[in-house]
């Protein structure tokens, strides 16, 4: 997939409301592979929604959200699931781990799908964050910040052309972002895939090619 | 690691529960409907020549037609107003010989010699294959149906006491039979051979084919025809008390054993609840079953969307389930056809005693594997039904 393109794109929920000035909302906005967005807003401004919509979970919005054209309403359940494994990646604000799998085990759920990653680099990436102690930790016991950087590494374990982050280091200090933000990019760059991102504040460490205000 | 995250609610009580009340049902179905066909030969004897919907009446003997003072035939006028009873399909009449007929079995070197008569009935009234039953014109061969009758006092009366040795029917039909049909005064002799055909326990009487008998009394008879003395009747309903009815006002009976008929009736009946309650037994398992899965599911509804939010396939997400609504009903139709075949061992030869064929498994079987065919589809599609609803 090379474009997602949003078009007149507005969760229901504002249909009948007064939002103020957007960059997304109710306009024509294309995301490209190989490029990096921040998509900044305030808190109920609708950014999990836009990740929600683009990734399929969701479909209550007015206007169209396209694939490289095609209306994403348009694909079925079994396509959906084909894009989530080597298309579409997700990094959802709650995380979504399995509480009783252990920290290394919720990363394989997702890489085992398709063995993208070898074993010993995700071994160095829980390194790397600083959470290959709690490697066989159940999830369900780790601290938020813990579970955030699991949650980082399971999203970065597939084939991706679209790698969405919705809030990914909120619970993360300036240190663990910059570690975080490496290794999304360089798998990223390795795929010569696009980063959207989203933020209240405190943004993924990296230089954007394009900021948007939601 | 699937299973590990979806199976945290079931536990094996539960699944020993559904499996056992799968089980229950279906062994009621299966047992009894095995029970019923195997008995059912008890009473409804095998009679592949005279189907059971067919009745022979005939009128009592009395001591005034004893003493031929009054007709023991069927008038036309009699005739006429049965075929206009609504119960009656078609009417068939007997006719006898009209000349003497002796037949001869040489066995062993040793000859028997009896005399004997022949009646026929309309050949569509006669489930024998026609190339078995056909009578070719001015043939030496002509094929009998005997009555079972004589082959049992046959068997069990003449021969054990004349130390002949006793005879199949298989062994029956392949004995040639000598007949010799004489006119009665004895002007025109015509020596021919039977071949038995066949059976019957329904027919008391030795049957020739109709083409055959007109042939023969054309030929040999005195031309002097006689009322028929037994008439076949099709009817639309045997059970119908109204065919009861109309016989004993005219005073007439029905050959063979009517008890029979009743007690096939009763044991049709008590198959029947059997098989409801069964049936019923296995559509509420069924339901459970479905109910418990669904509650499962429901109860797993975040995890099945977190999965499907992974990508995985949703025939892998559903797998633990699927297994269940498989697995389930196979193992109840396994240990239930296990214990038909148990329960059947243990029934089999004491009925086979009271004369029962054992039938054939397959049907049961076959309903079985039906049955459990339907509640596993119906299964898989509620699991995903819901697989679905989780996906948003």
């Amino acid at each position: 997939m090379k474009t997602i393109t949003l078009e007149s794109t507005l969760p229901r929920v504002f249909v009948n409301e007064r939002i103020p000035a957007s960059d997304v909302w109710q306009r024509r906005i294309e995301f490209e592979r190989g490029k990096s967005y921040l998509v900044e807003a305030t808190s109920g401004g609708g950014k999990s929604s836009m990740c929600s919509f683009i990734f399929g979970a969701r479909t209550d919005y007015e206007g169209r959200i396209l694939f490289d054209g095609r209306d994403s309403r348009d694909l079925q359940m079994g396509e959906w699931l084909s894009l989530r494994r080597t298309s579409l990646a997700y990094l959802p604000q709650e995380l979504s781990l399995f509480a009783e799998l252990s920290a290394f085990e919720n990363i394989k759920l997702k890489n085992q799908l398709t063995d993208h990653i070898p074993e010993e680099r995700i071994e160095e990436w829980l390194d790397r964050l600083g959470i290959s102690s709690r490697r066989n930790y159940p999830a369900g016991r780790m601290s938020i910040g813990q579970q955030q950087r699991v949650a980082i590494i399971r999203s970065i374990c597939q084939p991706f052309d679209f790698i969405l982050l919705d809030e990914p280091v909120s619970h993360l200090d300036a240190v663990n972002n910059r570690v975080a933000a490496s290794l999304i990019v360089e798998e990223a760059a390795r795929q010569g895939a696009a980063i959207i991102s989203t933020s209240v504040g405190n943004h993924l460490d990296l230089d954007y090619d394009f900021r948007l205000k939601l | 690691m699937i299973s590990k995250i979806l199976r945290k609610n079931t536990s094996l009580a539960q699944i020993i529960g559904f499996v056992l009340s799968n089980f229950i049902g279906l062994v009621i179905v299966l047992g009894g409907l095995q029970f019923y066909l195997d008995a059912r030969s008890i009473w409804e004897d095998s009679d592949s020549i005279i189907n059971s919907d067919y009745l022979v009446v005939n009128k009592k003997v009395t001591s005034s037609n004893m003493l031929g003072q009054s007709e023991s035939g069927f008038t036309e006028a009699e005739i006429a107003d049965l075929e206009r009873q609504p119960w009656v399909r078609k009417v068939g009449r007997f006719s006898a010989n009209d000349y003497r007929v002796t037949a001869r079995v040489e066995q062993g070197g040793r000859g028997m010699s009896t005399y004997m008569f022949f009646e026929s009935i309309p050949d569509e009234f006669v489930d024998v294959p026609k190339s078995q039953w056909a009578y070719q014109p001015g043939s030496d061969e002509v094929p009998i149906i005997l009555s079972k009758d004589y082959l049992t006092l046959y068997n069990f009366g003449f021969a054990t006491s004349a130390g002949l040795p006793q005879l199949s029917e298989g062994l029956m039909g392949s004995i040639p039979l000598s007949l010799r049909l004489t006119s009665e005064d004895g002007s025109r002799v015509r020596e021919m051979h039977g071949r038995v055909a066949g059976f019957s326990n329904r027919l008391n009487t030795i049957l020739v084919p109709r083409s055959f008998m007109e042939e023969t009394n054309l030929t040999l008879g005195t031309g002097s025809g006689r009322a028929a003395s037994r008439l076949i009747i099709d009817v639309s309903s045997p059970g119908d008390v109204a065919i009861n009815r109309y016989l004993e006002s005219h005073d007439w009976e029905v050959a063979g054993d009517k008890s029979a008929s009743s007690a096939a009736f009763m044991l049709r009946v008590v198959v029947g609840i059997v098989l409801g309650i069964g049936t019923v037994i296995t559509i509420l398992s069924l339901f459970i079953l479905l109910l418990s899965i669904s509650l499962i599911m429901e109860r797993n509804r975040k995890k099945l969307h977190q999965l499907l939010m992974l990508g995985y396939e949703a025939g892998r997400v559903a797998r633990p389930y699927s297994m269940l609504a498989v697995g389930i009903p196979a193992a109840g139709l396994l240990l239930s056809v296990g214990a038909m075949f148990g329960l059947r061992s243990y029934y089999l030869l004491p009925i086979e005693g009271l004369g029962a064929h054992p039938a054939s498994v397959w049907l049961s079987l076959l309903v079985g594997i039906g049955l459990t065919l339907v509640v596993i589809g119906v299964n898989l599609i509620t699991i995903r039904r819901r697989i679905r609803s989780a996906f948003r």
